[in-house]
């Protein structure tokens, strides 16, 4: 079978993702009903255009049995301070158990997205118990990026940012 | 247990942005923010309709959706199963939306992204409470159920329009806190209301005007629907929707402009309820604060039912006022004042009366003081009744439920605050004296 490298993700994109700090990833059934969830971080391989999300498992039984059923993914990641927002889309999505780092990179996300709030005038305490994850209950959803979006509020968004491959 | 859609309301404040999935025929989910979920009833919600875009697209192929809520006071989250009924392009909901949307903006550094081209109604199919950490909310406000109550005596008690205010008003700063607060009546022949009692600023702005359906009082007139706008929202101002009606509109000389308006410069809280009884617009209480998120739904609530009371009793105390009074006591005889006579001008065009170079007021009030004058001059009369100004049709009232009570609060109010030498004072229900100190000139100036 002849298989095409992937093209990387660009660095901005990569490091965007993997540093937003407001992330929400969706899934749909098999009957095309969308399920959502606050996500507790990501990681990103530009060059393999793989992202890794943690999610809680108490809180993602439904996305979870849809990733598991549909395979179908749209992560949104986004800085409240500037509302600059990404969409990147898969196909393959897969749910795995946490990996070495990936439990430190949760804890830190929850760390950054206090930092980005608590100066817009939310409560420390309430932003920190929005991603208040115990280390047990994550996994990872796991894909491949195969479409990614402006999603920045306004007229502009939705509009797709690379070339259909 | 399930929450029901009631005890989310706070999530619906806009105080956190809430994200929606939405997915398209071919089964790519979509996830995106929106800045507005908004409460409708029990089983429904609307979101704004902003953009032709990729949610716009999926909702109209595919009606299921599902929404999460971040409680703002609470951080528990709420995910919502959501099925689309329909687009309201216009009317109450709306406007409403369209109104809090303006704050939602101003409030996030969007203003002038965010156009609402419609709202969206969702059918709530289900409500689930997300598992996760919360915080304790902050010490609730005393009940506003217990404040409304307590206000409640006070509005029962009043015996005329005017006391009816004046208690109203009273009871929103004792009971409320709400220090900043007025009643504007309708003048619906002139699409305009006109105010008749406020509180809380350096000028009464007795007798100012505003269009229906400019600004959040306009607004909330015209569709006869609370709008409550929790920030700043430059679009809403008086000031704007005062100017750009004298520019957009023909009737702009009748509007009142003379008078400034009271309102605050910069509210960053603003809620205009109508009062509505008998199936008709009456007015509005418009309520404001400095401070952004002044007020919640249950202030929404309270101000509510508290409209409608004042609504039911101003009607009443009207029509009371109006049935007695008709067997008018021996007219005293007034005697002629002293003094170097006052020239009162009085301008048939626009019905505005001037108490020698000072504008007093015009309109149905000017036309009002202007028979009262001459009544008094030439039938050397000083006491009145409603009844008679009612039956009267030179003065042309602009209809049978015009609110005859209002004007009369209204001029009295503008005598006094002009500490005019003629003023009007209660003598009895349905009553009123004419007390002038000065001799009067009376001049009818085309």
């Amino acid at each position: 079978m002849d298989r095409q490298p992937p093209v990387p993700l660009d660095d901005e994109t990569a490091r965007f993702l993997a540093s937003g700090e407001s992330i929400t990833l969706g899934s749909r059934d098999v009957r095309c009903v969308p399920s959502l969830i606050k996500a507790a971080g990501c990681r990103v391989d530009a060059a393999l255009r793989r992202v890794r999300v943690f999610v809680d498992r108490r809180q993602a039984r439904q996305l979870l049995a849809d990733i598991a059923a549909t395979r179908a993914v749209a992560l949104v990641v986004s800085r409240p301070s500037t509302h600059h927002t990404l969409q990147v889309k898969g196909n393959d999505a897969v749910v795995e158990p946490l990996r070495d780092g990936d439990a430190e990179v949760a804890a830190a996300h929850r760390l950054a997205f206090a930092r980005e709030l608590v100066p817009l005038g939310y409560r420390r305490d309430w932003t920190l118990a929005i991603h208040e994850f115990p280390v047990e209950e994550l996994v990872a959803v796991a894909f491949t990026v195969d479409a990614t979006y402006a999603q920045t509020p306004g007229p502009g968004a939705g509009a797709r940012l690379e070339a259909p491959r | 247990m399930k929450p029901s859609l009631d005890a989310l309301r706070a999530c619906f404040e806009g105080a956190v942005p809430s994200m929606l999935a939405t997915c398209d025929v071919n089964g790519v989910p979509n996830v995106t923010y929106v800045s507005q979920v908004h409460y409708v009833d029990p089983s429904h919600v609307a979101l704004s309709f902003q953009f032709f875009n990729k949610t716009r697209e999926n909702i109209l192929a595919n009606p299921q959706a599902t929404v999460l809520l971040l409680h703002p006071e609470t951080a528990r989250c709420y995910r919502l199963a959501l099925l689309y009924r329909r687009t309201e392009p216009e009317g109450p909901l709306f406007e409403a939306m369209k109104a809090k949307l303006a704050g939602i903006a101003s409030h996030s550094g969007m203003t002038g992204v965010f156009r609402l081209l419609g709202a969206d109604v969702y059918q709530v199919l289900d409500i689930e409470a997300v598992e996760g950490a919360d915080v304790p909310p902050p010490p609730s406000p005393r009940s506003r159920l217990a404040s409304l109550r307590a206000l409640v005596p006070a509005v029962n008690g009043a015996t005329d329009v005017a006391s009816l205010l004046e208690r109203t008003l009273d009871g929103l700063g004792e009971q409320f806190g709400i220090t900043h607060a007025m009643v504007l009546f309708a003048d619906r022949a002139r699409s305009s209301l006109y105010t008749v009692a406020s509180r809380g600023y350096p000028q009464s702005g007795i007798g100012s005007e505003v269009p229906i359906g400019r600004g959040i009082i306009g607004v909330a007139a015209q569709y006869r629907t609370p709008i409550r706008i929790a920030h700043a929202a430059a679009e809403y101002s008086y000031g704007r929707a005062v100017r750009e009606h004298i520019e957009a509109s023909e009737l702009a000389s009748l509007l009142e402009t003379a008078i400034p308006f009271p309102g605050l410069a910069e509210p960053n809280s603003q809620l205009s309820v109508p009062i509505i009884a008998a199936g008709q617009l009456r007015g509005v209480l418009h309520v404001e604060s400095p401070e952004a998120q002044r007020f919640s739904w249950e202030d929404e609530d309270a101000l509510v039912t508290l409209a409608a009371l004042v609504g039911e009793a101003s009607l009443a105390l009207q029509q009371a006022a109006e049935c007695h009074g008709e067997e008018a006591a021996g007219e005293p005889v007034r005697a002629v004042p002293p003094g170097a006579p006052l020239l009162v001008r009085h301008f048939a065009a626009n019905h505005s009366v001037f108490l020698g170079d000072d504008y007093l007021i015009k309109g149905v009030a000017g036309a009002i003081f202007w028979r009262l004058v001459n009544a008094w001059v030439n039938e050397q009369r000083s006491e009145f009744t409603n009844r008679e100004l009612r039956l009267d049709r030179s003065l042309n009232l602009p209809d049978i439920d015009d609110n005859l009570e209002a004007r009369l609060i209204l001029l009295q109010r503008r005598l006094a605050e002009r500490q005019a030498p003629v003023t009007i004072e209660k003598a009895g229900r349905g009553r009123f004296r004419l007390s002038v100190r000065r001799p009067l000139l009376l001049q009818d100036a085309e």
